[in-house]
This record gives structure tokens, sequence and C-alpha cells, in this order.
């Protein structure tokens, strides 16, 4: 790796600072009192870093080094509810959502069958629709079933994006598999012998991005969320964190609560830098 | 060691015919090469013959049994593919075990099959590595050892030297033919490549746009085309084709007029052929020569190439001695040895005479 060269330097430099500048920003948000995060010129680190952001979302009263208490947020309820139902709604969106695509990506990709462009297309089609032109649609037909404000209703909806747009992005890796399936075929292995333990092995990076990219969208959805379970019990941390702007505004505890929102996407952008890496290195057999 | 019959086959994709009405007898351990252009049916027909497709129509029988509607492992064939095709994530023994998974054999027996492929094709230090840690020419020994160690009643190989480079085919090419010759095997072997066709087969199949052209050794193939397309597509350089027409014994393309000795080709619109080995290069005006403008001249060591284009614009080629020499531009003239001259008819038959 020699790019030393100052042009790569100066681009690189750019890049980070643009990309990390607005998340530093709020991360030293999470740990500044009201006090410094109103002050100008602003500061770029805060002058003591106080956690109390951190327990009182969490509903606990925080005695700071002066002595005086900073209280639990009016949030913490619905924070504590919201992080427990968006690991639920991601990791069970993300588990259908492998279990429906893994062999409708491979059926697209690998066989051919009667009216196969059509569905492909009305696949395509799913992806191309914004979510949120279906937002009143699902309203209306939600409220009549009942599914308002409960964790099925969002799990259906997030399946509705998940299942179509991973569809189509595996679909894509399957296709450029070499075609192992002529060889298992004359080896005498069944069609779901070679899926479950050819194919899959093989595709074993394109899976596992796919089902991070299942999870990060159901963990980040918002809109469905703050329309059809924020303030229920079937709250996600998205719309829970939404409350701040509104009911309890409190810069300081909102950057605290969006800092832990964004630590599991960050854990998993690490496992997924290393997979699209792989993606990329293994050129399966030619 | 089988013998496959394949009785009017006929294979179509929705309106598109990829095999017309197709007879053909492999016999009991020869090498049957099937040539043709890509999209000529030769790989669907190889497939037919594997269980990987069906045809439309027709039978296919081996060893006198009909296994026409049989999956693939049912007909005990084995298969190498296009670039050496094996399962990536597994290593060699893997790969070359999965093709014993519906065999009954005992583990030590799989196990010695192993060590006897490995040993015969000289892949004993590679059998744990995986395929993407060995080079081409490993891979298709490695491909090739997958297909011997289920002791299969035919070969079929599918261009399976295509992605190598030209040194490592050669040597492969002599490796393949000693190795099915040693087992006695009936082998069919796929390719557009007319040396591999000529170097390799007993018997060569070229087939075009879904037909069999002509079935026979190579020496027929080559000296006994039975078609312009035939005539044309084997041979190095190829053959020239001068369209004219014959009456009364001599044959006339313009104003050229050759003298056919005495072989009774029937009047009317022909097509000469003669391969460049045939011809001498003459003077632009003499008798019997067509005249042409040098357009190229390859130098081939032992040989020389001379490329010119007729009046036409043809390209007409000669062998001549490495020593020739002639500029782009020079004119000369090609007169065919009239004896040596084969001739087509409209329809692209040959008019035997």
């Amino acid at each position: 790796m020699k790019t030393h060269r100052p042009n790569f330097v100066i681009a690189m430099a750019i890049l980070i600072i643009w990309s990390l500048l607005p998340i530093l920003w709020f991360v030293r948000m999470a740990f500044m009192n009201h006090a410094e995060i109103a002050s100008f010129p602003p500061h770029i680190l805060p002058s003591s870093f106080n956690l109390s952001s951190f327990v009182n979302i969490f509903g606990y009263d925080y005695k700071l080094a002066d002595g005086t208490i900073s209280s639990a947020s009016g949030q913490a309820g619905q924070i504590e509810l919201g992080l427990q139902n968006s690991v639920i709604v991601s990791v069970v969106v993300t588990l259908i959502t492998m279990v429906i695509v893994v062999p409708l990506a491979y059926v697209f990709s690998r066989l051919d069958f009667k009216f196969k462009n059509v569905l492909l297309n009305a696949v395509l089609l799913a992806v191309a629709i914004p979510p949120v032109s279906t937002l009143i649609p699902f309203y209306t037909m939600y409220v009549q079933l009942g599914l308002v404000g409960t964790l099925p209703g969002l799990i259906i909806i997030d399946l509705t994006t998940t299942v179509p747009f991973v569809t189509w992005m595996l679909i894509g890796y399957f296709r450029n598999l070499p075609p192992i399936e002529r060889l298992a075929r004359i080896d005498g292995f069944s069609r779901l012998h070679t899926l479950v333990f050819l194919i899959l092995p093989l595709a074993r990076s394109g899976v596992a991005v796919s089902a991070i990219i299942a999870f990060l969208f159901a963990w980040n959805e918002f809109t469905f969320a703050l329309v059809l379970v924020n303030g229920t019990p079937a709250t996600t941390l998205p719309a829970a964190i939404s409350g701040f702007l509104g009911q309890d505004p409190n810069p300081s505890q909102l950057a605290a609560c969006i800092l832990i929102t964004i630590i599991p996407p960050a854990l998993v952008a690490f496992f997924l830098q290393r997979h699209l890496a792989e993606m990329n290195i293994a050129d399966p057999v030619r | 060691m089988a013998k496959i019959e394949l009785r009017q086959i006929r294979k179509t994709y929705d309106r598109y015919v990829a095999v017309e009405n197709l007879d053909l007898d492999i016999i009991d351990g020869e090498f049957l090469v099937m040539l043709g252009p890509s999209g000529c049916g030769k790989t669907t027909t190889l497939n037919m013959i594997a269980g990987l497709d069906y045809p439309s129509q027709g039978q296919i029988l081996f060893d006198g049994r009909e296994v026409t509607a049989e999956p693939p492992h049912g007909r005990n064939i084995a298969m190498v593919f296009q670039s050496s095709l094996l399962y990536p994530h597994l290593t060699v023994r893997k790969n070359i075990e999965a093709s014993l998974r519906h065999s009954k054999l005992s583990k030590a027996e799989r196990a010695q099959r192993i060590a006897d492929a490995a040993r015969m094709l000289e892949l004993e230090p590679m059998l744990d590595k995986l395929p993407s840690q060995m080079s081409g020419g490993q891979r298709q020994r490695a491909a090739t050892a997958k297909a011997i160690v289920r002791e299969p009643a035919c070969f079929l190989l599918d261009e399976p030297l295509s992605a190598l480079d030209a040194a490592l085919r050669l040597s492969l090419r002599s490796e393949l033919v000693n190795l099915q010759k040693r087992l006695g095997t009936t082998a069919v072997f796929v390719t557009h490549d007319q040396v591999e066709a000529m170097t390799m087969g007993d018997r060569i199949a070229v087939m075009s746009k879904g037909n069999l052209e002509q079935i026979g050794t190579p020496d027929e193939i080559y000296n006994q085309p039975a078609s312009l397309f035939v005539a044309t597509f084997l041979g190095s350089p190829p053959m020239n084709i001068v369209a004219g027409d014959v009456s009364g014994g001599v044959f006339h393309a313009g104003p050229v007029a050759i003298d056919l000795a005495g072989r009774a080709i029937p009047n009317g619109p022909v097509s000469l052929g003669v391969r460049p080995q045939h011809v001498t290069v003459t003077a632009p005006d003499a008798a019997g020569a067509i005249p042409v403008t040098v357009y190229a001249l390859e130098h081939l060591g032992r040989e020389s190439v001379v490329i010119a284009d007729d009046a036409g614009g043809n390209k007409l080629r000669a062998l001549v001695d490495p020593g020739f020499h002639a500029r782009i531009g020079d004119r000369l003239g090609i007169m065919p040895a009239a004896s040596a001259c084969f001739f087509f008819g409209p329809d692209g038959r040959r008019i035997s005479a």
C-alpha cells in the first residue's frame, strides 16, 4: 500500500471529515450539558465528559459533580421499550427475509420457468415504489385489521420492502456463481441438496451481506414506525427518539439515544466490510 | 463401455430448433468429436446424451437400452465441462469423491479409486488443495480425475480445453486421447476447434445449424468433404472457394476458364473449392490461372501463405516455399490443380466425380 501521494492524503482527509464530522458533532453533544450545547462559539469537545444523559434516558437521576441532580428523562419508558422492540423486529425481519429470499433469489437467478420475466419485473417494481406511497393504504388497512400499534404489523410492512430488495440483490450475486448445478446433476445431487450444501456455502458472503442489509433496514425504519407504532407499546427506537423533538426536547439526551442507536449498525458494518472485501477477493473458479 | 445411439432426435426451444432429426451411432470405445460453430447444436446434443437436457422428440439408447428420459446419474456417464468446472469450495479430493456419491462402494474401495485416479493424473500432491489454488492445467486434470473415478460407460467432454493457453492445450490433447485409449471408454468430445477435432477424434461429426453435415474419420472429413460447409470449416489455412459455372468440362468464373481435365462435372452453376496446398502461383496472365493482387504474405517458417484478392475481392490463399517473395499489390496468378478441386452444387453438397 504505497499511496502516500499528497493528492491522495488530501482527498482521504476531506472524505473522512465529510462523513465523520456530523457524527463527531452529536457524539460530543451526548456528553455536554445544556449550557455547553447552547454556547457560541461552539466547543469542539465537552469541558467535562458527563454521562448524565446516558443514565437519564434509561429512567435514572444522575448526580452531577457540583451536586445538582440531572433528572430522569420522561421518554425513558419509550426508549427502553423501543430498544427491546427494535431488536425483536430487526431479528425477526432478518430471519423471515432470509428464509423467503434465499430460495426465491436462487430460483430467479438459476432456473428457467414460465412467466419468469413477468414475475421478476414484479419484484423489481416492488423495489421501485417509494415506501411512503403505501403509507396511507397500509394505515387504513391496518385500522380495519387491528394491526396498528402492533409488532406483527410493523414486521409485515418491513418485509414488503426487505423481501423484494434483498431478492433483487441476491439474484445478482447468485448469477455470478459458476454453473455447478450441472456438475451436481451429473453427480446425482438433488436440487435441495445442491442449494443447501453446494450453493449456500459458495454464496455465504452474499447471503451474509444481504442478511445485514435486511437487519439494517428494519433497525433504521422510521416512517412507518412513526405513523403506526409511535407512542404505543410496540414503538421502536427511531420512533421513540423522535419524541425528543416534540414532547420533551433535550438535545443531549437525544444525542445519547442516537449514539446507542448507531452502535449495532456500526458493529454490523464492521462485519459487512469483512464480507464485502471477501466478495471482491473470492473469484469462485475461473 | 457403451454404444450410444441417437434416433431421430429433435430439440426445440419454443420456436427455435436447436437440433433437427439427428441420427447418430457412437461406436463402443471410440473417441467421437462433435465439431461445429457456436449455435450449431453440438452442446445441446451432448447435454441430451448426458441427460442434462431432454429431447423434444426421438430416442437415446445406451447399449440398446432406452435412456431418453433418465436423469444423468442413472446413465453412468461422466462429464467434463467448459473451463474444467469443479466445486470451488471443495478440495480436489472432495470434488472427486462427489462423483462416487451414488455408487455402492465401500469406504476402502472409494479411497482406492480416488487414489488410483489421482495417481493416473499425477494429482497426488494436490488432493487437499482448492481449485482456486491450482493452475488451469491442474484443474483440467482434476476434472478428468473426477470423471474417470466413476468408471463410467461414457465420457462426455464439453470444450474442456477452450479456456487454456495454446501450449497447455497441445499437451493435454494427447494426454486425454492417451487416457481414453488406455481405459477404452467411449468418449464424446465437443469442440469448435478444427485442429482439436482433427488431432483427437477417431471420427468427427460436423454439425451446422442443428443438422449433422457429415460424420467420418478425420481423413474422410478432410479429403472427401460432403458439403461446402465441411470443406471450409476444416483445414488451415482454409479452402479457397470460387463461384462460377461449368459447361462442357470447363469451369468458368468471369474471364477465367479452368480445364477440368476430363472430370465429369455436370453443366450448371457450381462453387469450386481447392485447398491452398493444391494451387500454384503463376504469372497473372497464365492460362487457367485466376488473376489476383497480393494482399498479405504470412510466414509460417516451414512454408508461407500468400493471401490475395481476385477480381471480385474474394480472398484466395496459396501455400508457397518459405523463400517466396512478393510485395503487397503485386499482380500474380493462382492456378488450381484440376484433379484436387472439389465442386459444390447450389445446395452446398459436393458433386462427386
